[in-house]
């Protein structure tokens, strides 16, 4: 806090390295176009792909290069970018000892695959995301939310939507009290 | 709730579970379709606990939300605290003294007993040996000081800060840590005499909620489920974090995946980390307990994922950073939550009673689930 | 044979019941007889928070510097003070501490310059009413007060 004033400012863009090595190379092998991007931040290696090959992305990688278990799938909301979201899958390797990150971004509206047909366990995590971010994804066995009650509107992981603000009609219908605030 | 599946077969019947149900180990609600006794399908309904955790970390500076971590995991505040803290720094690039590593590692492995202390004690309760409990909560008790002592609370400690520590350590920590893990592990084995050996014990757990190493991947699972399932996989030895690989230690496994392996694999866990403390509490190097970072936590534009070994799977953070104090978005990767997926595949075609130990043998903490 | 035996005549069951027969000597009774039996908390304890005055001129120790407001988490101290013309500095003039929210992490007497906020040891803090637990200035100065219970 007490330095003085930098001359030159912090970069506003993450400073990313590019990602070589036989990941990526399989990745650009089979989608090609489809990757938009390949680096590590951190020494965390990522892919930035186009949503249609994310779901053929993770199978590629679960069947060929042994990506056996899906960590996490969560989103990021950027509401002044569009397409708004971006999704973020997390794998890991245990053949190799090797984590990767693949994103994509989704609009507002749009309806990514669901990626329960290679991971199991992509089943609850996605009801999080549609849960916190109202991403629906198509043909998901189970889309209800998870952790909000069923009949809550809004979506409390959006940027636009405030830390107290609570759905009113809900909380007064089930609860009996005026507010939760 | 209008969405459940509510079409029945003539010789099926639904039964409400929880969440005001003491087995279910806090307020996890299970719809379970019967067959008799036998249980066809379940269906976890979750968000009792909500407390938008991570939406509250997009309020808080990074300093601030360090407290709120402790009460998800509320059992492992430590280890919840230490992940956190890791994930900061690795945003910021700095990496916490030596000394304040090594303490780190203490109190997280102390904090593995504690969690597991409780859930044996829990999880025999719940099928029906009450005298563990009072045995395991006792030399919970004994953890519980040591944090207390060192930090000033004892559930949800907020011992460690982004960068280090806060607290130096106090007159006679060491001593204590020893005299703890010295009369510790006798106790261990106290537990198994209690229920190892006892026939009903085994009986009730054997060949109860198999799972295999490859649905567990399949799903997700980690922790101590996975290794009973047979797979080593401990991020404590694949990824070391916070100087484990100066530890020698082992990653107990058992073969067959069913309750009674995960309960034999928590047993061994616990032998393991008085083996870290142990070796831990031997040299503590000398030195600073703060790293030099600079005083507001401010991380440069990026993201990253830092998990560890947390009592009940890898419990991981994945945070974006926009350059200000304030995080830009905050997520848990929290191990309850995955690893209670994989119920409806352990409970298929168990009797109800089953259910409970199932249930137990996860080791669940709604705080984590619900968020 | 020697199995059937041992299952026969219950020496499993038996041992698991000596490690109990084990535990019934009085020394092991670890339990606390609470309000006779006072629990001995730890010198870092942090419970009931307290404004320290000074020991002799009984006068503040705060310099109403906000550090505090600002570094708790849940925004829930208020400091009021006015700045006083002669000596150029802040006086303190209210200060609240809203317990029903607080967490006790710590983060405000982290950020004290002056040790003046401070965590103490008493753990004895309940209120009949939310309000109650609301403490302000000579509340935070004298320390908790709990009700007392006669039979």
């Amino acid at each position: 806090m007490a330095e003085e004033p930098k001359p030159v400012k912090a970069p506003a863009v993450m400073a990313t390295a590019p990602w070589e090595g036989p990941v990526p190379d399989l990745l650009r092998e089979h989608f090609g176009a489809a990757v938009l991007e390949t680096s590590s931040y951190l020494e965390q290696p990522f892919a930035v792909l186009t949503l249609p090959a994310m779901v053929p992305a993770l199978e590629m990688l679960q069947a060929e290069a042994g990506f056996d278990y899906l960590v996490d799938i969560t989103a990021v909301d950027y509401p002044k970018r569009t397409p708004r979201f971006e999704l973020v899958y997390i794998l890991y390797s245990h053949g190799r000892n090797e984590r990767i990150r693949l994103k994509a971004a989704v609009g507002l509206g749009e309806k990514p695959l669901s990626a329960v047909p290679v991971f199991l366990g992509a089943n609850w995590l996605e009801r999080e995301v549609y849960d916190m971010f109202g991403i629906e994804f198509s043909g998901h066995p189970d889309p209800r939310r998870i952790l909000m009650p069923e009949e809550w509107t809004g979506f409390p992981l959006r940027k636009d939507y405030g830390i107290v603000e609570m759905d009113n009609r809900w909380v007064q219908a089930n609860l009996g009290i005026e507010s939760g605030q | 709730m209008t969405a459940l599946d509510n079409t029945l077969d003539n010789n099926e019947m639904v039964l409400n579970m929880g969440p005001q149900h003491p087995s279910t180990h806090g307020v996890l609600r299970i719809v379970l379709k019967l067959d008799g006794e036998r249980v066809k399908s379940t269906d976890c309904i979750i968000g009792y606990l909500h407390r938008g955790v991570e939406k509250i970390a997009e309020n808080r500076t990074y300093v601030q939300f360090a407290p709120y971590v402790d009460r998800m995991d509320y059992l492992a505040a430590v280890s919840n605290g230490l992940g956190y803290c890791l994930a900061v720094e690795k945003l910021m690039n700095a990496v916490a003294t030596p000394r304040a590593q090594a303490v780190r590692v203490i109190l997280t492995e102390l904090n593995r007993i504690a969690s597991h202390l409780l859930w044996l004690g829990t999880h025999a309760l719940d099928l029906g040996a009450i005298t563990p409990l009072f045995y395991t909560l006792r030399e919970r008790e004994a953890v519980l000081k040591i944090f207390e002592n060192y930090c000033g609370a004892r559930l949800t400690t907020h011992a460690f800060r982004i960068g280090g520590l806060q607290y130096e350590l106090y007159e006679g920590f060491e001593k204590e840590v020893e005299a703890f893990c010295g009369q510790f592990l006798p106790k261990v084995d106290e537990y198994e005499e209690l229920l190892s050996g006892n026939r009903i014990w085994r009986e009730r757990l054997r060949g109860v909620g198999i799972i295999d190493a490859e649905t567990c991947k399949r799903y997700g699972v980690t922790g101590p489920v996975l290794r009973a399932a047979g797979l080593a996989w401990d991020l404590r030895k694949s990824q070391p974090y916070s100087g484990y690989e100066q530890y020698e230690f082992d990653v107990p496994t058992r073969s067959s995946g069913d309750t009674l392996d995960r309960y034999f694999v928590r047993l061994d866990e616990m032998r393991q980390s008085v083996r870290i403390i142990q070796q831990a509490v031997a040299n503590i190097p000398a030195g600073p307990i703060m790293a030099k970072i600079a005083k507001v936590v401010k991380p440069p534009v990026g993201e990253a994922y830092v998990s560890i070994e947390a009592p009940k799977g890898e419990l991981g953070y994945y945070i974006v950073s926009d350059g200000t104090t304030h995080p830009y978005r905050l997520r848990v990767r929290p191990p309850s939550f995955v690893n209670l997926q994989a119920l409806g595949h352990m409970s298929k075609g168990a009797l109800v009673a089953d259910v409970v130990a199932i249930i137990g043998t996860i080791d669940i903490v709604l705080g984590e689930v619900d968020r | 044979m020697k199995k059937f035996l041992r299952s026969f005549l219950l020496l499993d069951l038996l041992e698991g019941l000596w490690v109990t027969f084990r535990h019934q000597t009085p020394s092991q009774i670890e339990t606390e007889q609470y309000p006779s039996d006072r629990p001995a908390v730890s010198e870092r304890y942090r419970g009931a928070p307290r404004l320290n005055v000074h020991p002799e001129t009984q006068e503040t120790l705060c310099i109403s510097c906000n550090l505090c407001a600002v570094a708790c988490p849940e925004n829930l101290i208020v400091v009021g003070s006015v700045r006083n013309p002669e000596t150029k500095r802040k006086d303190l003039v209210t200060f609240t501490y809203d317990l029903s929210r607080c967490m006790f992490c710590g983060l405000c007497e982290d950020a004290c310059p002056v040790d003046a906020l401070e965590l103490t040891q008493d753990f004895e803090i309940a209120s009949y009413t939310r309000e109650g637990l609301i403490w302000d200035r000579q509340a935070l100065e004298e320390g908790p007060r709990p009700t007392q219970y006669r039979q």
